[in-house]
């Protein structure tokens, strides 16, 4: 890349200071959204066609493996091989709009599918509890759904515009526990079948005038069994939600990156067989078919717990362990909406395509509260609209994880002749051509999406007047924004300065920057919040230019899915910061060098830096969360743990400044 | 060699009874609280036993383990003229919920809150920080004995 020399230059050190997960931790995270449909996916299929739907679920789980597959081969090609970027790369930008309103769509569905079957599953639990504590519990379960839908929503709202982030350790914990849980559940359920004996689910469909939608007006379709096989299918394809996520912790994931990712695939493939596949098949026997298509409709595996074979207060026990490990999922699951489709928005938005008032950041918490109010907003009309019926969420949810995926999968074939991209890996069943390897593996699970996306357009009537509506009305949004935007950036092209762009320099190491910094005294700031930068002033009023480099470090906190995003440049309030950063020292005359670094630990990489490059100097500004003593504990911890014993660290001293005050102290 | 750092040294606060070893499964708040307990007869002229538990207990949850596997809990009590300090070697080790990091060893650190005592503080934090690293922690977690553990602590 050339660089334009006017401009300020951003070093983004892409390899330093992050710390990496493990194929667990990825499978754990992928799990959280992908293994919550367990609890629903089921019920919303038996609704749609009838007894036959634990074949369906368990075909779609194993399908499951082939879509993981070919996530599989996009991440071999692109570190954030997500559907926006692969699209784009193929189809170019006008299909990558589509496909990103359609996975904005799955995004915006998935909050209120998740947290409405997780108010449904605790109001099943207090129906069992209530007459128990003589209490007359008369609240109707999808009244209560709503409510309580739209409180975990409210709160991951209120979480987000803080930007606290997603966990991968609280993933793993939780996904610990629903597989301690499963497994209870599985043994317990095979003894059950072993006292009572087992019946195979019969394969006859047995599709309702609503789950048939329009396709009721063509009765010769109907009879043609292929037709019906994958109407079936259609109506069990939302039990493949969450794969969008691997390609999410891909980042993350620890050298060896293929091969983990492997791992983590084929634990997420195994663990849905066993877990969504194995359960749904072990309900459909044991729990009587009048209950399954009545009160277990909505908490299929709440009613496996309490239809087992023993005595009552255990199976009430079992049953509130599903309930409250189902609800920890579905929550958490919300939460994944939120952040996955906050930073989708912020991908797009740092391609133009979305308008630039969406990005404005919020004052206090500097997250970019606009995107988040209005998908959350729209989540909790979505709750609202559907007055908690999980059938009709359920069948709007598979409009989009379908789409996005024929989107993505048609593009993975579209690249397999691009002799630019090589990859690590390739889903197999391929032809090898002169330059190419012709993907006939991966155009039968292309086919296969299509005729199932194509067939659910004509039964879902409302996924597909909901789905299509959506993403026109989202597809619009992008192409105004990009025409605003571009409008724009000509009105500014001839007037703006452009000493406010930013180059973007990738180093893999703080080692490639220091050869810049060749004055003889190095102070080095920490920044976080544009409209905190009190301390970087004081650094810019009393710093001599001609003898000492300012060296302007952001400790990006880099954990979790909300980090991952799929273009390759920074976020947006990560620019606005620098931005803001370069605009302050040009105002005073200074030349400021600003660096981005990965971090789980911000102070440690501050101690990193600070001690490869030798500053004389850090100046921080003080947190509002932590205060100025705790700061400095913090650094001085990390400073002696970076210390060599054999190497002697020069002393520096650190500052917190904040209004009127500050603190200074010697690190030795 | 005795590890000073501008004033502070280890081998002033972590001797032979005060070093503990902790065996079994236990978790953080167990050992810190095992620790705290250990402690308090070093500071119970000083500080109330309650406001020492209440005050460690709030720590416990603030102070970050180590990338090294190292922890160190540590308040400072406007009360106390000098550092008080417990070493704990806990063999088995327990993971810290907030990192997923395993701890082996820790040492829970008392300070005087006095604002000319703080730059003395950071630099024992700092000092401990650098002393238990890894390798460190894989010898002491092999011993046995207090004696031995302060010894090589002293050592290094």
């Amino acid at each position: 890349m050339v660089l334009n020399p006017k401009f300020k230059q951003v070093f983004i050190l892409s390899t330093a200071m992050l710390t990496f997960i493990s194929f667990w931790k990825a499978a754990a995270v992928v799990l959280c959204d992908m293994g919550s449909s367990a609890f629903y996916a089921g019920g919303i299929a038996m609704n749609a066609f009838g007894p036959a739907f634990p074949w369906y679920i368990l075909a779609v789980m194993i399908f499951s493996g082939l879509m993981l597959m070919v996530y599989v081969e996009s991440c071999a090609m692109f570190v954030r091989g997500g559907v926006y970027k692969v699209v784009n790369e193929a189809m170019g930008h006008s299909m990558a709009k589509i496909s990103v309103s359609a996975l904005i769509f799955d995004y915006v569905v998935t909050g209120p599918v998740s947290s409405v079957a997780a108010g449904l599953y605790v109001s099943s639990l207090l129906y069992s509890l209530m007459p128990l504590l003589h209490i007359n519990w008369h609240v109707p379960p999808n009244l209560f759904a709503v409510f309580f839908a739209v409180a975990v929503t409210a709160y991951f709202w209120r979480e987000n515009i803080k930007g606290v982030e997603e966990s991968t350790d609280k993933n793993f914990k939780i996904m610990m526990f629903v597989t301690a849980v499963g497994a209870v559940l599985i043994l317990w359920s095979l003894y059950t079948v072993y006292v009572r004996g087992f019946k195979l689910p019969p394969l006859t469909l047995k599709f309702t005038p609503e789950s048939l939608g329009w396709m009721a007006n063509f009765p010769y379709l109907q009879t043609i069994g292929l037709v019906g096989i994958f109407m079936a299918f259609g109506h069990s394809i939302l039990a493949l939600s969450g794969l969008e996520t691997l390609a999410q912790v891909y980042r993350e994931i620890e050298d060896p990156k293929i091969k983990n990712l492997k791992k983590a695939a084929l634990t997420v493939f195994l663990f849905s067989i066993i877990f969504t596949g194995g359960l749904t098949f072990l309900a459909s026997s044991i729990i009587p078919p009048d209950l399954i298509g009545g009160k277990y409709l909505d908490n299929l595996l709440s009613g496996l717990a309490l239809e087992l074979q023993g005595p009552y207060w255990a199976r009430l026990i079992l049953q509130s362990f599903v309930v409250v490990s189902g609800s920890l999922m579905l929550v958490g699951a919300v939460n994944t909406a939120l952040v996955g489709s906050n930073g989708v928005l912020n991908r797009v938005a740092e391609d133009g395509i979305l308008h630039d008032w969406f990005r404005h950041l919020h004052t206090k918490y500097g997250t970019t509260y606009r995107m988040i109010n209005m998908v959350a907003i729209t989540q909790i009309g979505v709750i609202i609209l559907s007055r908690g019926n999980i059938y009709l969420l359920g069948e709007a949810y598979a409009f989009g994880v379908l789409w996005s995926l024929v989107f993505k999968t048609i593009s993975m074939i579209i690249l397999r002749f691009r002799e630019d991209l090589p990859r690590e890996w390739m889903f197999p069943l391929n032809i090898r051509m002169e330059k190419a390897y012709f993907p006939v593996g991966m155009i039968l699970v292309c086919l296969i999406l299509i005729t199932a996306s194509v067939v659910n357009l004509f039964t879902k009537r409302i996924a597909t007047i909901s789905g299509i509506s959506f993403t026109l009305v989202f597809f619009a949004i992008f192409q105004i924004s990009e025409k605003m935007n571009r409008k724009k950036a000509m009105f500014y092209a001839q007037n703006e300065n452009p000493e406010e762009k930013l180059n973007l320099r990738r180093a893999t190491d703080i080692v490639t920057v220091i050869p810049e910094l060749d004055k003889p005294r190095k102070i080095l700031v920490p920044v976080r919040n544009p409209n905190n930068l009190l301390h970087l002033l004081s650094v810019l009023e009393t710093a001599d230019d001609t003898t000492t480099d300012i060296v302007v470090l952001l400790a990006k906190i880099s954990k979790g899915v909300e980090s991952l995003g799929e273009s390759d440049t920074i976020m947006i309030e990560d620019q606005e910061l620098f931005r803001s950063v370069v605009l302050m020292a040009e105002k005073y005359g200074k030349t400021v060098k600003p660096l981005l670094v990965f971090s789980n630990d911000p102070f440690y990489s501050i101690a990193q830096v600070a001690q490869a490059a030798g500053a004389d100097e850090i100046v921080m500004g003080v947190s509002g969360s932590t205060g100025a003593e705790v700061q400095l504990e913090r650094l001085a911890m990390a400073w002696g743990m970076l210390k060599k014993a054999d190497v002697p660290a020069k002393p520096l001293l650190a500052r917190v400044v904040w209004e009127g005050r500050q603190m200074t102290y010697q690190l030795s | 060699m005795i590890r000073q750092s501008d004033g502070v040294s280890l081998a002033a606060i972590i001797k032979p009874e005060n070093v503990i070893f902790l065996e079994g499964a236990l978790s953080k708040e167990e050992v810190v609280l095992r620790l705290t307990e250990k402690i308090f007869p070093q500071v119970s002229g000083l500080i109330s036993r309650k406001a020492l538990f209440d005050r460690v207990a709030e720590v416990e949850k603030l102070n970050p383990v180590l990338e090294s596997g190292f922890y160190i809990p540590h308040a400072k009590f406007p009360e106390l003229d000098e550092f008080h300090a417990v070493f704990g070697i806990v063999p088995e080790g327990f993971v810290d919920p907030a990192t997923g990091l395993k701890v082996r060893a820790l040492l829970l650190l008392l300070s005087p809150h006095k604002p000319p005592f703080f730059q003395r503080h950071l630099n024992m934090l700092s000092l401990l920080s650098q002393t238990f690293q890894a390798e460190l922690i894989d010898k002491l977690a092999g011993l046995k004995d207090p004696a031995a553990a302060a010894a090589l602590i002293r050592s290094v």
